[in-house]
């Protein structure tokens, strides 16, 4: 096996970005397998940050700098990736677009999230913070998304989750995506009078409920 | 009163302040709002774009005009209150959109429940004003909430209370409608009878629909608390000498501006700053950490002139269980004895700000009645207090149950708890309730025998008015 691959899971479970990129640019620069570099390097370093997680032994720092890092490090691979470069394929479990909704900029929960969809091994496309219902529609369009995940940590923007849904059934796209959403007042009553398809309370119930939906 | 106590030293507040002030100089605010940005280009403040970068100099000048102290005016003057100084001021949760009731169920909270919060902080000796959102009504509209959250703090209870800030409009109508209360907008702007809240958006950020609000209080001569909220570790350095650098920040860049707009308009210096949950992410609030935060934040206060608000009985706990009364006993504790003057969240929150518990609410209440004979500490001043007569009356081996002093006194000395038991295990054991059920009982108690305070009819014709003109407006 080449070293570089060990390298690349070290440098993930670190959350080391620059090493990260480094080491893809190289990956790119040698002409080494880009898929093997992804299932023997960035899968391993972020699956071994997840169980870490899972025992309870890392924490949020740890999880979310290791999934920067491998998004840093997948960027740089995306081309040879895409051209289908290297020994069988690498195919994500799943894009997700998440953001926070229209009227509201906290961002911390969602970027939690983010970090930990990511280090689950979904594809996450973060949309950022006040966000029209059109922009995460549009980015679930672009990049092909089956899940759009909306945030909101006030009372007064909790609407906006519900504008999203409603938009949805205006352009007639409802059964194309998942909705699915989140944040300090909302409940799964609201999820369930909203008619979104599923509601977490915490970041990892948001991950089982990725994994239940595209299932 | 007992003299307050220190948690940080000179050198290490005025360490504090400075970095506090390098940030405002050279990382600057974000105020999303054009009339604030607009203010401080006035005010000679380097601007780009919605960025401010505050000039130390021109801070502290403008930290200088808030008042020391100010009388916030109740509809009855009798519950007048004084901010600042040595004075305390006890208020229910704020804001939170859940209710937990005592078997463990979670539901949204309604308008009846608002009612009933208000009656409790009405009823209770404890709470010194009703307090502000004590839940959010969610089966009320978003567009006339303020108004009829208002309503309910002017019907069934004389004591003050906090306004909308959400947004300018929904501020302005709060204060408005608090000026019908009482006599007009000239009246209230001499007497200040509504205060709010306005929170920063850690790090370094302030929206519009809290500067909104700001400036309407301003504007009005309405006093403002001034608050921020950082998750040490998320929002904010992991460090709290980091974190508290931020939180002073932002709590001086919004006194700043409401200076700008309204010298020698009363603010009030906000904390609620605690930790991030490194495991999940959320915010903790039932710990040292907070209990530190706040302390300096008195002490903050006390250096800039102004009243400080902090703490409250703060619980990550999700039922009234021991860790909910441990946590809660620290934070409004911490906050009571290191000189805070309005403790918002003093009753009623579970779960870092996110329920409201009527069980807990009684509870609180209890801790409050404690925390409040602590505070009175040791009365000196006659021979009376200082019992040497009785003493010697009683001399060796006697007791004390029998004497007139005793009689007399124990009232007024004692702290009398109305949910603590202290039975014998054979008395306690007859129903065998813990405090949780305890609790229920004495809310629904307290609730079935509370008769709000009449208001004048024609005051109360003409709110009603106000609210329905303003409702039709709103829902149009």
């Amino acid at each position: 096996m080449n070293p570089i691959f060990e390298e690349i899971k070290d440098a993930i479970v670190d959350g080391d970005e620059d090493l990260a990129i480094e080491l893809a640019e190289k990956v790119v620069a040698e002409g080494i397998d880009p898929v093997q570099a992804v299932q023997l390097g960035f899968i391993k370093g972020i699956e071994e940050v997840g169980a870490a997680w899972t025992s309870g032994e890392a924490f949020l720092p740890d999880v979310m700098m290791a999934a920067d890092a491998m998004k840093a490090g997948m960027d740089v691979l995306e081309e040879v990736l895409a051209a289908g470069e290297g020994e069988g394929a690498y195919e994500d479990k799943g894009k997700i677009v998440l953001g926070t909704v229209e009227g509201d900029i906290h961002d911390i929960g969602k970027n939690i999230v983010g970090a930990l969809l990511t280090s689950a091994g979904f594809k996450v496309y973060d949309i950022g913070i006040d966000q029209k219902a059109e922009d995460f529609v549009a980015k679930a369009d672009e990049v092909g998304a089956k899940i759009i995940a909306a945030s909101s940590l006030l009372t007064t923007t909790m609407k906006s989750q519900k504008v999203l849904v409603e938009y949805l059934d205006a352009q007639s796209l409802r059964d194309k995506y998942k909705v699915i959403i989140g944040g300090g007042p909302t409940s799964a009553k609201w999820g369930e009078d909203i008619g979104a398809d599923g509601w977490a309370e915490t970041a990892d119930e948001a991950v089982e409920l990725c994994k239940k939906l595209l299932g | 009163m007992l003299p307050k106590f220190d948690v940080l030293t000179d050198e290490q507040i005025n360490k504090i302040h400075k970095n506090s002030l390098k940030i405002l100089q050279e990382i600057g605010v974000e105020f999303s709002y054009d009339p604030a940005i607009e203010v401080f280009k006035k005010h000679g403040q380097r601007v780009e774009g919605h960025r401010v970068f505050l000039d130390p100099d021109f801070v502290e000048n403008m930290v200088e005009k808030a008042p020391a102290q100010f009388t916030l005016h109740a509809r009855n003057p009798e519950h007048n209150l004084v901010c600042g100084g040595e004075n305390i001021i006890y208020m229910p949760g704020y804001g939170a959109p859940f209710v937990y009731d005592a078997d463990g169920g979670k539901r949204d909270a309604t308008m009846a429940d608002y009612d009933n919060f208000v009656k409790l902080a009405g009823a209770s000796k404890n709470m010194h004003m009703t307090g502000g959102t004590v839940v959010e009504p969610t089966d009320v509209e978003d567009e006339i909430r303020h108004l009829k959250m208002a309503y309910s703090h002017i019907i069934n209870s004389d004591k003050c209370f906090m306004g909308s800030s959400s947004g300018y409009e929904h501020a302005r109508d709060s204060i408005e409608l608090t000026a019908v209360l009482h006599g007009g907008l000239d009246v209230i702007k001499e007497k200040p009878a509504l205060i709010c809240l306005v929170n920063s958006v850690t790090p370094l950020k302030y929206d519009d629909r809290m500067l909104g609000g700001l400036m309407a209080y301003a504007e009005a001569g309405q006093p403002m608390v001034i608050a921020s909220l950082v998750m040490a570790g998320s929002t904010g350095p992991a460090t709290l000498a980091g974190a508290m650098s931020l939180q002073n920040a932002e709590v001086l860049a919004g006194i700043t501006l409401t200076q700008c707009i309204n010298s020698g308009t009363p603010v009030v210096y906000g904390c609620t700053s605690a930790v991030t949950d490194m495991s999940t992410g959320s915010l903790s609030i039932g710990n040292p950490e907070n209990a530190l935060f706040v302390s300096a934040s008195a002490q903050f206060a006390r250096f800039y002139g102004v009243p400080c608000r902090g703490g409250g009985g703060l619980t990550d706990a999700k039922t009234v269980d021991a860790q909910a009364g441990y946590e809660s006993m620290m934070t409004l504790f911490a906050a009571s004895t290191t000189g805070v003057n309005f403790v918002m969240h003093t009753a009623g929150i579970l779960q870092y700000y996110m329920a409201m518990s009527y069980e807990k609410f009684m509870v609180d209440d209890e801790i409050a009645g404690m925390v409040l004979r602590y505070l009175k500490g040791f009365d000196t001043e006659s021979d009376e207090k200082m019992a040497y007569d009785v003493i010697e009356t009683v001399g060796p081996g006697g007791h004390f149950l029998t004497q007139k002093h005793t009689r007399k006194n124990f009232k007024t000395e004692f702290f009398r708890p109305a949910l603590s038991d202290r039975q014998s295990f054979d008395g306690w054991s007859k129903d065998s309730l813990d405090t949780n059920q305890r609790a229920k009982l004495k809310w629904q108690e307290v609730l079935a025998n509370y008769t709000p305070p009449e208001l004048d009819p024609a005051v109360k014709e003409k709110v009603e008015a106000f609210i329905e003109k303003r409702s039709k407006e709103l829902l149009k």
